[in-house]
């Protein structure tokens, strides 16, 4: 290895500049005359299409590149000898070939890479202190390659994760525009702080939490769409290179406090050596419901067929305002000016549009990769849009050989637009559901379209911008420092307009936040050789990160007259802010013993301090210990049975509690425009952050020449210290719940992964993946507190699953007499306890590629509010019309007990809206074929590709789910420790035409 | 792995960055943020806090005046449901008359705290030195009135979290901060704090006691709870703010047994003190009794920023005229009736003996307290002392959703919530 001078640093910046205008102006470097370069192909050898993103490398030499899209690399300035190229990829073979440079010269090889089902020597990132190679990691690691494991575009990150990692649940909760999902990875581990993993976007931390919600800070908290969008899905899809996720404590203790709930780590694409190459992508396509209400043969014979609007049962009657299901045009319900369906595909769905563009290459100095994209997607919901522009950066500099620096940025700016939904006297799908009991008592197509008048817009800026610098003073000693910035500025604005039919003199709220989190990372690996042939990789560093949310918000109600307002014009306005910090710094160590490239021990610790800590709490210690043996490499192994890794981890991560949970607090409130404080936390000094210990075993194989991929995961967590919602003695005046570290919460289970090459040749290929995920929690122990709830009807119990859900129940429901009500019944947990995922994905001859995802979840309960809100208040409740109809044609006394209590109001409680959550899901089909090289080549183009694709078009729920969907939520949106139902729109089906052409 | 010897790496003299890296970020660690916003109690014993912490008292007991009040009201049904049974409307349970202890800890929570802030903020005050005495005497005002409340709603007490006691433990600490109040206030706070006073003496069966008192407060007096029109919708008026059609027409006089007598669309004749309005429209929601209620909105209130009355002169009088009764002058009752009623502008109420006078002045009291928070007070004494006099059919159970009153039972005090037996652990 050549070490250059440190002198030449101060050359840096002039290099740089001169490499950024080579590789802007898409020129290869200019090669050294006593050097060479070398240039190929790589394909699939089975498909023999072109494989992007490898890495090749030459080995023993910091030189290298990424082969392109159209599958060629060349690397640059080689000086002349004799070299071992390697060439590595996700989910392929590695391999070696020996190359000579000759002076002057390009020296063409090509590599044919046959893919492999488990990938000892794959690089993995998330989870470790550095780099390591698959077969050193003692925990399980999911990664997820975008170019071989993706088919069809996906709507967004959300969608594009959804159903591909063993024991994660990704539900987004309602049909709005631009809403998130919720992520859980093996199921909750706080029943108080959240259960959201942490995000990375290229070693860059940012914000896994959701987006503020659009509401106004005074009155109902409910007056908005009630759904908020992730930051995650500021994301292009087609950026994304790979995504690595680890699932818990035992894999995340170098990310210390806050990582408990596992991370995931995105890795965007990067340019490689070359001219540039030019992709293309235009997406049209649309978004439409399926049915979530009963059918309306299932009517009873008092109720007409449609509502006066023309709304439906099995639409919940909100269909007239729903694209892609209004009334028929010629239907006499339907009044003038109604949109309505004209036939010729006027009302097919929401129109979805999107596209992108992304051009990458470079120089041996500089690689870019630049991409932009734009979409405009309208909800489903008549006032729904999103319109996103992505832009994105990502620049490698090799400054020097032993120096690499890494700048990737991307911006977002997206703007949306709302229906007013959720549990909302004001929105529009809570007053169509609830029919003409709904707060204007009045059904009619011109009575409820007003409520579209309310304006509900959101805008976010987002910025990501990360710098790693990678330098290595010497061959086995490297220094990563990253420095990352996630600023985000959300401009909410919730218009009820002067004359709005449910606040006629209006109210305007206009709020600004801004989140940002600043991230300091180091990270310094060293290797040593230690006697007994024991290799050693020493690994140490620290990381800073500093969370800054802030809120301002104008209120103004009662304006003079109609007009586009500000807050100015209000006759009441009153003014609120909000602003906390959050500082979590600490470092850690780690090492890495090696014996024989088949025993790896790996022991680490992370300490940490963090300003939400009390003040006589100090700083947290999370220590680490894994193993992996590959036992496949032993002598005694014979070769026919394949490759095998046996791996067991032990580790600890945390979660902080809140900025401000270890104070004794009291709030400034106002009364009659002067101060008044208010008691408002209790406080409590000693609070520190909950620590999940987690033990994980299993193994990873792949057997049958390759044809058989297995991952067997057992795991054990227990959240000790866990923080618990202490309700306090109404009494002693703080009428509010205190956390406290004192509870104690296990979660248990099992994850398998398995992966089938029934048929593979040039032609034809057939695979088949199957996931299963099964896990238990429980809560061992309150530590004396009382046990409490947390929201629709899940509760925190000895004994009992992490949430449970518990209401009253009837004991005789299938009898034919009145209800017998039993109080505080447990019907189960709240997340789902079994998650399964299906999948096949055919090779067609000519390129053709078909492939299938499908989900199952099962096990969890939860609290259907819109049934609960509508009976008790005496709607004729669609979910009922069963029963109504049993009423009509039998009799009262045909109804059983269970229907009694849930549809007839003399019974009525809330508590028996409680409904068992399992469904199926197609997630995706999608069929993708090449485009004849001649019409490619008639573009100008070297390919292109056509796609079609389906997402979540068939859905099963348990029958007893009678309405809506199991993945809706509740007015927070996904942000939420239990799942329960409000007035949402479920998440509809997309499809979608694509076409890449790549130049 | 690629690796060199320990002794190469150090010899490399570049192994001090090992630990110059790290040292480097540690230094970096300071993790002490104090955030904006919230008020640490340590700046609570500063003189300059006193002024927001009598606020806040008075706030808070404004909060729980607010709850128990409105739910008061629909159990003795001032007021009938009509919309809502969500966040400004009223449960399916206190429609059905009953208070049970899992519905209420909304009521109890934001009453208790009243209670507390009341005592744990003077002694704040008074443990720093009163800036101003006069602000103190309303703090122990506020506190007294918080302690009242407690006393004519709640079936129990319980402080600070110890075991349940007797209601009267809530009167005697009234009437002590009541005492405060006169000797510390200024003439308007003393003023109510006598006229508070005899309320609770009356309550507790000490007419002599609360007829000295009552007898000092002149006719014209009235001292409001204030509420407020912004600031949000926990410093409105309860009542005011749910029975609107902004946000849930939530509940109607109809049904009520002021149909009958009060100002309205239907009576111009009536009684000026109840008014109502008559509208064409129905609540916002259908009701299990009723199905869609006609929403005939009070206008006691006209507005959310609209005062409360905690005392006044009218109350005074006829705690002078239930005391004349209880000594058997019910001719003297009825002149203090009467007197009122002649104020007010309507006519003569009339009895022939005791009995008529009880009921007249039941009437009365329902008038003139009406919509204030004190019906479901009256109910219960009356009920625990047997007073003689029949209650209106409309605001007695009739034991059906279908008939009369819609009640089926009819609580007549707030027990002990869920929140406090969950944690109390001398419950």
């Amino acid at each position: 290895m050549t070490i250059r001078p440190f002198a030449a640093g101060r050359a840096i910046g002039v290099r740089v500049a001169a490499a950024v205008l080579a590789a802007a102006l898409a020129l290869p470097g200019e090669a050294a005359a006593q050097d060479g370069a070398i240039t190929g192909t790589i394909i699939d050898a089975a498909s023999q299409r072109p494989v992007g993103s490898v890495q090749i490398v030459l080995a023993g030499t910091s030189l290298g590149t990424l082969s392109r899209d159209n599958g060629r690399f060349v690397i640059l300035n080689v000086p002349a000898g004799e070299y071992t190229v390697r060439a590595s990829r996700i989910g392929y073979a590695a391999l070696e070939a020996q190359i000579t440079v000759v002076p002057g010269r390009s020296t063409e090889h090509d590599f044919a890479m046959a893919a492999q089902a488990l990938g000892l020597d794959e690089i993995v990132i998330t989870g470790t202190a550095g780099a390591a190679r698959r077969r050193e990691v003692g925990n399980a690691v999911t990664q997820l390659d975008v170019a071989r494991d993706v088919v069809g575009p996906p709507v967004n990150v959300d969608a594009l994760l959804q159903a591909r990692v063993p024991g994660m649940s990704i539900t987004q909760s309602s049909a709005s525009s631009g809403g998130g999902a919720m992520i859980r990875l093996r199921g909750n581990v706080s029943m108080t702080q959240s259960n959201q993993p942490l995000i990375y976007i290229d070693g860059v931390r940012v914000r896994s939490e959701g987006f503020g919600k659009n509401v106004p800070p005074v009155g109902y908290s409910g007056r908005s769409n009630n759904d908020i969008s992730s930051p995650l899905n500021n994301i292009n899809p087609q950026d994304i290179e790979r995504v690595e996720v680890i699932k818990g404590a035992a894999a995340t203790t170098l990310y210390g406090t806050e990582a408990s709930a596992g991370v995931i780590q995105i890795f965007t694409r990067r340019g490689s050596v070359g001219e540039a190459t030019w992709t293309g992508q235009v997406e049209q396509g649309f978004a439409r419901n399926l049915t979530f209400g009963p059918d309306p043969s299932l009517r009873p014979p008092s109720e007409n067929p449609t509502s006066l609007s023309g709304g439906r049962s099995d639409f919940l009657f909100i269909n007239p305002w729903l694209r892609g299901h209004k009334p028929s045009c010629e239907d006499p319900i339907v009044v003038e000016g109604q949109p309505c369906d004209s036939g010729l595909f006027s009302d097919i769905g929401a129109h979805q549009q999107k596209y992108a563009v992304n051009v990458g290459g470079g120089a041996r100095d500089v690689r870019y990769f630049v991409s932009g994209s734009y979409e405009n997607d309208d909800g489903v919901l008549q006032n729904d849009n999103e319109k996103k522009v992505i832009l994105r950066g990502n620049f490698s500099f090799t400054p020097l050989d032993n120096l690499d620096v890494q700048w990737n940025t991307s911006y977002t700016n997206d703007q949306l637009s709302h229906t007013a939904g959720g549990n909302n006297a004001h929105g529009m799908t809570l007053n169509t559901f609830r029919r003409d009991r709904n707060y204007l008592n009045d059904e009619s197509f011109n009575a409820i379209n007003p409520f579209l008048d309310q304006e509900l817009t959101t805008q976010i800026d987002h910025l990501i911008t990360g710098l790693t610098a990678t330098f290595s003073p010497f061959g086995s000693f490297t220094n990563q420092l990253s420095l990352g910035y996630d600023l985000a500025q959300q401009d909410n604005r919730n218009l009820r307009p002067f004359g709005f039919i449910r606040a006629p003199s209006g109210i305007l709220s206009t709020s600004r936040f801004e989140f940002s989190t600043l991230t300091v990372d180091y990270v310094g690996s060293f290797d040593l050789e230690l006697p007994a042939n024991i290799g050693s990789r020493f690994s140490f560093g620290g990381q800073s990160i500093t969370e800054r949310r802030e809120l301002t918000t104008a209120y103004g109600e009662n304006f003079p007259g109609p007009g586009d307002p500000d807050v100015d014009n209000a006759g009441n306005t009153l003014g609120f802010e909000d602003r906390t910090r959050v500082v979590t710094a600490g470092f850690f160590a780690q090492n890495v013993f090696e014996r024989a490239n088949r025993y790896f021990l790996t022991v680490g610790f992370r300490v940490d301090g963090n300003s939400a800590f009390g003040s006589d709490f100090g700083v947290k210690w999370y220590p680490q210990a894994s193993g992996a043996y590959i036992v496949s490499d032993e002598d005694f192994w014979p070769e026919s049975w394949g490759t095998m890794k046996l791996r067991m981890a032990w580790g600890q991560a945390g979660r902080a509690p809140g900025a401000f949970d270890a104070v004794r607090t009291f709030s400034a409130a106002g009364w009659g425009g002067e101060p008044a404080f208010l008691p408002s936390n209790v406080g409590n000094a000693d609070i520190g952050p909950e620590t999940t210990s987690e033990f994980e075993t299993g193994f990873e194989g792949s057997f049958l020449d390759d044809r058989i991929a297995m991952d067997v995961t057992v795991f054990h967590q227990k959240t000790s210290d866990a923080l618990f919602s202490v309700r306090q003695i109404p009494s002693q005046g703080f009428i509010g719940s205190q956390l406290a570290n004192i509870g104690q919460l296990t979660n248990r289970g099992l994850e398998v992964g398995l992966n089938v090459s029934v048929v593979r040749n040039d032609t034809w290929s057939w695979d088949l993946s199957a996931s299963l995920a099964a896990h238990g929690s429980n809560v061992d122990t309150l530590g004396g507190a009382t046990e409490f709830s947390i929201g629709g009807f899940g509760w925190v119990i000895e004994g009992q699953p992490a949430p449970v859900i518990r209401s009253d129940c009837v004991t005789n429901p299938d009898e034919l007499a009145d209800p017998i009500i039993e109080q505080d019944c447990i019907h189960g947990p709240n997340q789902a306890t079994t998650i399964a995922s299906f999948g096949t994905t055919f090779g067609l001859p000519y390129g053709v590629t078909l492939t299938a995802r499908s989900e199952y979840q099962g096990g969890a309960f939860m609290f259907n509010g819109p049934q609960a809100a509508a009976t008790r208040r005496s709607v004729r409740w669609a979910g009922c019309f069963e029963a109504y109809n049993t009423e009509e044609t039998r009799g009262p006394n045909a109804l059983t007990a269970e229907e009694r209590a849930r549809c007839n109001v003399q019974w009525y409680q809330s508590d028996f809206a409680i409904q068992p959550a399992d469904f199926f899901k197609i997630r995706e089909v999608s069929l993708q074929a090449p485009l004849p090289d001649a019409w490619a080549n008639r573009m100008g183009a070297a390919r292109a590709n056509v796609t079609v694709s389906g997402r979540n078009f068939f859905r099963w729920v348990d029958p007893l789910m009678r309405t809506l969907d199991p993945e809706v939520g509740g007015n927070v949106g996904y942000n939420t420790r239990v799942r329960s139902m409000t007035e949402h729109v479920p998440p509809p089906a997309y499809y979608t035409l694509s076409m890449q052409v790549v130049f | 792995m690629k690796s060199i010897s320990i002794e190469r790496a150090w010899e490399s003299g570049r192994g001090g960055l090992l630990v110059l890296m790290p040292a480097v970020l540690l230094s970096a660690c300071d993790v002490s943020v104090i955030n904006p916003g919230r008020v640490q109690e340590d700046f609570l014993f500063k003189a300059e806090a006193q002024a927001a912490i009598v606020k806040g008292i008075g706030r808070a007991a404004s909060e729980a005046h607010n709850w128990v009040g409105y739910t008061g009201a629909a159990i003795t049904r001032e007021i009938h449901p009509s919309g809502s049974t969500g966040s400004f409307g009223i449960q399916v349970e206190w429609q059905n008359g009953e208070l049970d202890y899992e519905t209420v800890n909304t009521h109890w929570n934001l009453s208790q705290r009243a209670r507390w802030w009341g005592d744990d903020g003077i002694s704040k005050i008074e443990e720093a030195g009163a800036e101003d005495p006069e602000m103190l005497g309303r703090a122990y005002l506020w506190a007294g009135y918080a302690y009242r409340l407690l006393a004519e709603n709640f079936c129990d007490a319980v402080i600070d979290g110890g075991p349940r006691e007797p209601r009267s433990v809530y009167y005697e600490r009234a009437i002590a901060r009541f005492d405060q109040a006169r000797a510390h206030g200024s003439s308007e706070v003393a003023m109510a704090a006598t006229a508070a006073r005899a309320s609770v003496k009356a309550f507790l069966g000490d007419w002599n006691g609360a007829v000295a008192d009552a007898t000092t407060v002149p006719d014209d007096f009235v001292f409001h709870m204030p509420y407020h029109s912004t600031e949000g919708t926990t410093t409105h008026n309860r009542i005011q703010f749910a029975s609107q059609a902004e946000p849930y027409k939530a509940h109607t006089q109809k049904f009520t047994k002021y149909e009958e007598y009060s100002l309205s669309d239907n009576n111009p004749n009536g009684d000026p003190r109840v008014p109502f309005r008559v509208t064409d429209e129905t609540g916002d929601a259908a009701v299990q009794c009723c199905g869609q209620v006609p929403w005939w909105p009070q206008t006691k209130y006209p507005e959310p920023g609209a005062d409360i009355p905690l005392s006044k002169g009218a109350e005074m009088r006829l705690i002078e005229a239930e005391a004349m009764l209880i000594a058997g002058d019910w001719r003297g009752a009825m002149g203090r009736i009467n007197g009122l009623r002649e104020a007010a502008g309507v006519e003569a109420a009339t009895a022939s003996n005791a009995l008529e006078t009880w009921t007249a002045l039941k009437r009365e009291r329902g008038i003139v307290l009406w919509l204030e928070g004190r019906r479901l007070g009256d109910f219960f004494r009356w009920n625990r002392d047997n007073a003689p006099g029949d209650r209106h059919p409309l605001e007695v159970p009739s034991g059906s959703q279908n008939e009369g009153s819609h009640l089926i039972q009819q609580d007549l005090c707030f027990p002990i919530a869920r929140s406090e037996i969950d944690t109390n652990d001398n419950l």
